[in-house]
């Protein structure tokens, strides 16, 4: 014991630690009816770690070749002790990463808590959301296998379109006219070094913010005044909180991986004509879709300009949402078009998730299924027994009716 | 001719040689090193002095290219006489010069070199020096000779020599891809006259009519489609079946011989059958009765047993059996075909289940690469059909079934432990909610906060 109070004195001397004690006892996080959206920070955080620690474990043997990275790959899952296993825990962290990053910024827009003086807190988390859905493009071609290969053509392809710098973007990601050894040696730099070294920076300039401004309560909450709002100690009633947060992200994982573990594919031939059903990963999808679907031509503009311009823009204003959110009219033009937003998101996905012929069915089941999902996240923004929450749970039942019933018949089909 | 004449014409042909080795390096890159007082060309070239309207010309263009040329003979290597006009005698007047005016002579005027060992040691010391001897003994040879009978005047002009297949001047070597003899190219060389329906109407070969469809047949049977789409250069064209400079058609007894120069393996198993001496008897050409002549069909198992396309049936047909087949060779048929589709079916199933194995990640390199002594040993057994009985097939596919057997083993090993990954993944599962179960009993238990905190709301570190 004496030696445990010797070394607490020795690091309390040299790095402060009392100070950290001291704010860890006096901090305190709001308590109320949507505080459960704040643990979705917590597990992002969490999933980031895993995959930095999975990450790791991988780039020990992976090797950026042509030649060699598929191989490496394939050695990793069945050579490597559980590498399989580690694999599979990054491909599908990663994922859930990006799914939880777009519910955390969805529940945050719904609290509004990119208010003053958080306008920068929103927008660091907006530049991580898309620095993560840069980590997953460029992630996915390092297996290097037919379905990564093919995607990533289609995906660089659209940079090109973009006005005036496409060519030069195009040609910058991937290192020449086609995807070639050199793309996947870019890309992977860019994975593993890049997007890690401007994510650490963004993401502690988002923490120190978080912890500068403290967590925003939403504003039905704090209409009686923010500083009246029931809060509880950070350390331990929050931290424990959080902790079955990062859990249920594990669990998750781990059901994930079990129930669809991570294929390796067939290696990618750059000779070969590109094989049916290429599709990005999920949270493309709504792009891809959009941009499949839309005509050579939209008057006298290039229809997949217009369609990169588009969500061009739509990131714009996402980012700026703080600024252009000046209440009144603005605000409810801002929540109209989110709405929109989110159910062009769920529509085209599913619309792409299931792109053959006969799987209608299956496009209803997916759509109602995230239809109900952020219907289910609306519920504590609606006031209690008011026409709103009446109306929420409406929508909400036919949902559910909706999915269970296309399910069912699926399932007899 | 007066000198200053002599001098006058000298110089011509000097300025003359000049132009011509500047266009020949020109349009071939190829230095000719012609003497400007060559006598040749000053009669056989348009530009030469002496020449007139009655001289045969040279078509000079096609010279650079002339393996002969390349190998640095010139007109006089071949022709005889003297190369310059200091020497040159006229040709009636010249015992050395060698005459090609006559077909018949024209074997004798190539085999002038090509018969010559000594003389082909120097330029192609692996070269055959019996091709001129092999020629006399070909169709053509003894059509053309059969034909003169010391008259050149009744001569078959249509009988190809040398220069037909070869081309005159300008001839490419045999390697070259231009040139008429390159295996791509030898069925239509060999097509300017046997695919020509005039030239070849009323010849026969042993009281048989030769034909005009050959080459037809030939590019849509499996070897013309091997060669000329495929570009398969081992695939056998007129040459590789009827000989070279000896070209003439397999009689009944040889074609087994024929083919076997290139299906050695299938050619000595046939010999050794009943079947080979049942078409002896019958005057049936051997492989090609059930593959076909030029239209040799593409091989596949459809052929053999006693169903749909087989040829087996046509004559092993019980109500209807031709040249003495037997009813044994009908149930051999059956019995080899089904135990074919028996091994193709379980190399199927083994390469679905490796496929979807390696699309899963797991290892199955070893059983991948056993699984190709199922594919050989299916290909062997395709060759031991041509024994005709289902016992040497026996012991080979067995061999190969024993493989699918063990490949399939392993794939499915590999896909069990692939389920009993995701079992112990799933399993782990309740230790992760065990501890959040026992984290929310434990949040429970705390002390609970007090309401509000006033002034110390949002300092939340996270």
């Amino acid at each position: 014991m004496k030696l445990l109070s010797t070394l607490r004195a020795f690091f309390d001397e040299r790095l402060g630690l009392e100070a950290v004690r001291a704010l860890a006892r006096k901090k305190r996080v709001p308590n109320h009816g949507c505080s459960h959206f704040y643990y979705l920070g917590g597990m992002a955080l969490f999933l980031f770690l895993v995959q930095i620690v999975t990450g790791i474990l991988l780039s020990l043997y992976y090797k950026p070749s042509p030649d060699q990275a598929f191989e490496s790959v394939r050695a990793i899952m069945t050579e490597v002790e559980f590498g399989w296993l580690i694999r599979s825990a990054h491909s599908w962290s990663a994922n859930l990463l990006i799914g939880v990053l777009f519910l955390h910024l969805l529940t945050t827009y719904m609290m509004r808590a990119y208010r003053r003086p958080r306008e920068m807190t929103w927008i660091s988390g907006v530049l991580l959301l898309g620095l993560f859905m840069a980590f997953g493009f460029s992630g996915y071609l390092l297996p290097w296998n037919e379905l990564a290969f093919f995607a990533t053509r289609v995906g660089t392809a659209i940079v090109g379109v973009i006005p005036f710098i496409g060519d030069h973007l195009l040609l910058l990601a991937r290192g020449g006219e086609d995807v070639t050894g050199d793309t996947l040696a870019r890309f992977y730099s860019l994975h593993i070094v890049v997007l890690p070294l401007v994510t650490f920076g963004i993401l502690g300039l988002h923490l120190f913010l978080v912890q500068k401004h403290g967590m925003s309560v939403p504003v039905l909450t704090a209409a009686d005044g923010e500083h009246r709002t029931p809060s509880i100690p950070f350390v331990p009633h929050f931290l424990l909180r959080d902790m079955v947060g990062w859990y249920l992200a594990l669990a998750l994982l781990a059901a994930l991986s079990a129930l669809f573990p991570w294929e390796l594919g067939t290696k990618a031939d750059p000779f070969a004509s590109a094989p049916a059903g290429i599709k990005p990963e999920w949270y493309f999808l709504f792009m891809f879709q959009t941009l499949k679907i839309l005509p050579a031509r939209l008057g006298p503009f290039e229809g997949e300009v217009c369609g990169v311009l588009f969500f061009g823009l739509c990131g714009l204003v996402v980012l700026l949402v703080p600024f252009l959110d000046r209440g009144g009219k603005s605000r409810m033009v801002l929540n109209v078009l989110a709405a929109l937003a989110v159910a062009f998101f769920i529509f085209m996905t599913a619309w792409s998730w299931f792109s053959g012929p006969g799987q209608g069915v299956r496009q209803i089941m997916l759509g109602t299924l995230l239809v109900a999902v952020v219907l289910f996240l609306l519920i504590p923004f609606a006031r209690a027994h008011s026409a709103a929450r009446s109306a929420v749970y409406v929508c909400l039942a036919i949902s559910v009716i909706a999915f269970l019933s296309a399910s069912g018949w699926e399932l007899m089909r | 001719m007066t000198t200053a004449y002599r001098r006058l014409i000298a110089t011509c042909q000097y300025f003359l040689g000049v132009l011509a080795i500047l266009v020949t390096r020109v349009t071939f890159g190829q230095t000719v090193d012609l003497p400007a007082d060559y006598s040749c060309s000053l009669c056989h070239r348009k530009q030469g002095e002496l020449w007139n309207e009655n001289t045969p010309l040279t078509d000079e263009s096609n010279m650079a290219g002339d393996i002969h040329w390349q190998k640095g003979l010139r007109c006089h290597d071949c022709h005889g006489g003297a190369p310059t006009l200091d020497k040159f005698k006229n040709h009636r007047d010249d015992p050395e010069f060698r005459s090609v005016r006559l077909r018949t002579s024209i074997p004798g005027f190539c085999g002038h070199c090509h018969s010559s060992i000594e003389t082909m040691r120097r330029f192609a010391p692996s070269a055959r020096t019996d091709q001129e001897a092999e020629y006399w003994t070909s169709g053509h040879g003894r059509r053309l000779r059969a034909s003169s009978r010391d008259d050149e005047s009744r001569v078959d002009k249509a009988v190809a020599t040398c220069v037909d297949c070869h081309g005159g001047h300008g001839i490419l070597a045999v390697n070259n891809v231009k040139a008429p003899v390159y295996p791509t190219n030898v069925a239509q060389t060999c097509a300017r006259c046997h695919a020509n329906q005039t030239i070849m109407a009323n010849r026969t070969f042993n009281d048989q009519p030769l034909g005009h469809d050959q080459f037809d047949q030939w590019r849509r049977g499996v070897h013309g489609r091997a060669l000329l789409e495929k570009g398969d250069l081992s695939a056998a064209t007129c040459n590789d079946c009827h000989g070279n400079h000896g070209a003439m058609p397999p009689g009944v007894d040889s074609v087994a011989n024929a083919c076997g120069t290139c299906h050695g393996k299938i050619a000595n198993l046939f010999a050794e059958t009943r079947m080979k001496h049942k078409f002896q008897e019958a005057r049936l050409p051997g492989c090609a009765t059930c593959h076909g002549t030029h239209e040799t069909i593409q091989p596949s198992d459809e052929l053999l047993g006693m169903e749909g396309t087989s040829i087996c049936a046509r004559c092993h047909n019980p109500q209807n059996p031709q040249y003495g087949a037997t009813v044994a060779g009908e149930a051999a048929a059956r019995a080899m075909r089904d135990r074919l589709e028996q091994l193709k079916d379980q190399i199927a199933q083994s390469e679905a289940l490796v496929r979807a194995a390696e699309r899963l990640g797991m290892e199955i390199r070893g059983p991948r690469f056993d699984l190709r002594q199922a594919t050989d040993a299916l290909t062997n057994a395709r060759t031991l059909v041509h024994s005709f009985k289902p016992g040497p097939l026996e012991a080979t596919l067995g061999e190969g079934l024993k493989v699918t057997d063990q490949v399939q083993a392993a794939a499915r090993a590999a896909m069990r432990e692939h389920t009993s990954r995701r079992v112990w993944l799933a399993a782990s599962l309740v230790p992760i909610l065990m501890v959040v179960a026992l984290l929310l009993i434990y949040i429970r238990t705390l002390t609970p906060p007090s309401a509000v905190e006033p002034g110390e709301p949002g300092s939340a570190g996270h």
